[in-house]
């Protein structure tokens, strides 16, 4: 039986307002996706993952790791050649239209229709997102006021720059306000004044309830957007939480950046510590004089999962 | 309800597409389909043609003008949207890979409306004696265009470039006026050649066209051997024009 919260004693409901949230839902669920190409290219090795409703997920990689593999697999626009993908608990296997209505899709290369103007392209693939002509017409006036692009409406997409157009390419998404976005490299080529717009942007959705899956080469977005983040490399998913979940896993939480006591023209170098007190122990064992602790980065994390070489000039002040 | 919305939205955007191109598609497709009228024309002799001939001309001209329309532009256009990633914008969308291609179709059929008035115009203009018998002569026009359209589908989803594409349209626009017979009698032809343009749907469209701009009935044959390719063609268009890739 469920009590009424007129029924509820005082306690009863004070209980229930401080209760921890009640587990959120899945959104998507990936099962051992595997896709190889007919040349034989294994672009994704079994990937499994799940992200919960009201989540941002940062997908990060080098190039070529399978993360736009990957994500077209999720969009419904690459057939999986084994495993399965569920996005609100429908098949995007075997139901790819269906599961496309409740997405928002950026995807990494596309086109504009230019001789369009921006409110003639936001409110026709609104009407194609089947919103009514009036809802259609309030979806595109409120996603180009989102994006900034008021002074805009009426000009050609073609007249836009670069950034523009890719800011119209989220919008597009953004129309009709899907449950699900999946933006693959959403701010590539932004400035940073628009990363920073379209990160706002992003943030809003999340805000009014929307769960985002986003791929990108930029750290300090993946950093900054993400709840969890995704590690794509050669195909496979190496690694899958939080910023400090994956910190723990590489034992890297801090970085130690010091200057060679007996070479002290040399470059930078560079050592991780799972803890401050062993990076402490390490200064006073070595009599380290000119140094930096700071607390380890995604960028730090990505570099060690993927075994990048890590060429990184360090600048800046020495402790 | 919503698929008929999905259509006339597609078509909406490629009419905005070629909004102010307006200009240069007229002239094209009034261009080269007169000038045909009138090479065709003054090649038997402008004087002595008889009516009979001078209406195939323009028979062969129509279907001249539908070619250009449904398998060069619109394999253009469809390519264009394809190698520029516009088709992976309508991918996005809870859209039918159909619709997109009914949309385009409409446009077509749009388009060649324009440029089969201006050529019956321009026609009457220079004295060739027309009896359109227009229920017969749309129907004969929308099969044709569903026919080649269909090829210009074919070509352009699998196309593996756009240059590709666009030489494989062009060739085959121009190759079915040309290896038919549509701007000269079908005993004018090699032997060999007329028996390969019994394969190809112009053949049949500018019968169909002439007849029908003539008046007469009698081409029920040819009706049904476009509606028979229309629907080959397209089906084939239909199941390689899709939004997954494997």
């Amino acid at each position: 039986m469920t009590a009424t919260i007129e029924s509820l004693s005082h306690v009863e409901v004070e209980r229930r307002t401080t209760a921890p949230a009640p587990p959120r839902e899945i959104a998507v669920r990936v099962r051992d996706l595997v896709k190889v190409y007919r040349d034989g290219t294994e672009a994704n090795r079994g990937i499994s993952l799940e992200v919960l409703q009201g989540e941002v997920v940062a997908i990060v990689g080098p190039n070529g790791a399978g993360k736009t593999t990957f994500l077209r697999q999720l969009t419904t626009e690459l057939r999986p050649t084994t495993g399965s993908v569920s996005v609100f608990g429908v098949d995007a296997v075997a139901e790819p239209e269906r599961a496309r209505r409740a997405m928002g899709i950026t995807p990494q290369e596309a086109g504009v229709f230019e001789r369009l103007t921006v409110h003639e392209h936001f409110e026709l693939f609104a009407r194609l997102k089947h919103l009514s002509k009036r809802k259609a017409r309030e979806a595109a006036r409120e996603v180009i006021a989102e994006l900034g692009l008021t002074a805009q409406t009426n000009k050609s997409v073609g007249a836009l720059s670069g950034g523009q157009r890719r800011r119209i390419l989220i919008g597009l998404a953004l129309l009709g306000r899907p449950p699900l976005l999946v933006l693959d490299e959403p701010t590539t080529g932004l400035d940073p004044s628009s990363r920073r717009a379209v990160w706002g942007v992003i943030r809003r959705a999340v805000a009014v309830g929307a769960t985002v899956i986003l791929s990108t080469h930029y750290m300090e977005e993946a950093e900054r957007l993400s709840d969890r983040i995704g590690v794509i490399a050669d195909g496979r998913l190496i690694a899958f939480g939080t910023l400090d979940e994956l910190l723990a896993q590489v034992d890297r939480s801090y970085r130690l950046s010091y200057r060679d006591r007996i070479d002290p023209l040399s470059d930078l170098k560079i050592r991780y510590f799972a803890s401050f007190a062993q990076a402490q122990q390490h200064i006073a064992r070595e009599l380290l004089s000119e140094y930096s602790i700071a607390r380890a980065s995604l960028e730090d994390v990505y570099f060690t999962l993927t075994g990048e070489a890590f060429e990184k000039e360090e600048t800046g002040a020495i402790g | 309800m919503t698929r008929f919305t999905d259509i006339i939205c597609v078509f909406r955007i490629q009419l905005a597409g070629t909004r102010r191109e307006v200009g240069p598609f007229l002239l094209a497709a009034f261009v080269f389909p007169a000038a045909m009228y009138l090479f065709a024309s003054a090649v038997a002799g402008a004087e002595v043609a008889p009516p009979q001939s001078r209406l195939r001309f323009l028979a062969g001209s129509i279907v001249f003008s539908l070619s250009l329309t449904s398998i060069s532009w619109l394999g253009y256009l469809l390519l264009e949207n394809r190698f520029t990633g516009r088709l992976k914008l309508f991918a996005t969308l809870p859209l039918a890979p159909s619709s997109y291609v009914f949309g385009v179709l409409l446009f077509a059929v749009a388009q060649a409306a324009v440029s089969t008035t201006t050529l019956l115009v321009v026609g009457r203009a220079l004295g060739v004696k027309v009896r359109p018998n227009f229920p017969l002569l749309i129907v004969a026009i929308v099969l044709t265009i569903l026919c080649l359209c269909g090829l210009g589908v074919v070509v352009a989803a699998r196309a593996r470039s756009f240059s590709q594409g666009s030489l494989l349209t062009d060739t085959l626009g121009a190759g079915l006026i040309f290896l038919a017979p549509v701007f000269y009698a079908p005993e004018m032809m090699p032997s060999a050649v007329r028996a390969f343009a019994q394969l190809l749907p112009t053949t049949f469209a500018a019968r169909a066209v002439q007849t029908a701009l003539a008046g007469g009935p009698g081409i029920g044959n040819d009706l049904l051997v476009l509606s028979l390719m229309a629907v080959a063609t397209l089906a084939l268009g239909f199941r390689l024009m899709k939004w997954r890739e494997d």
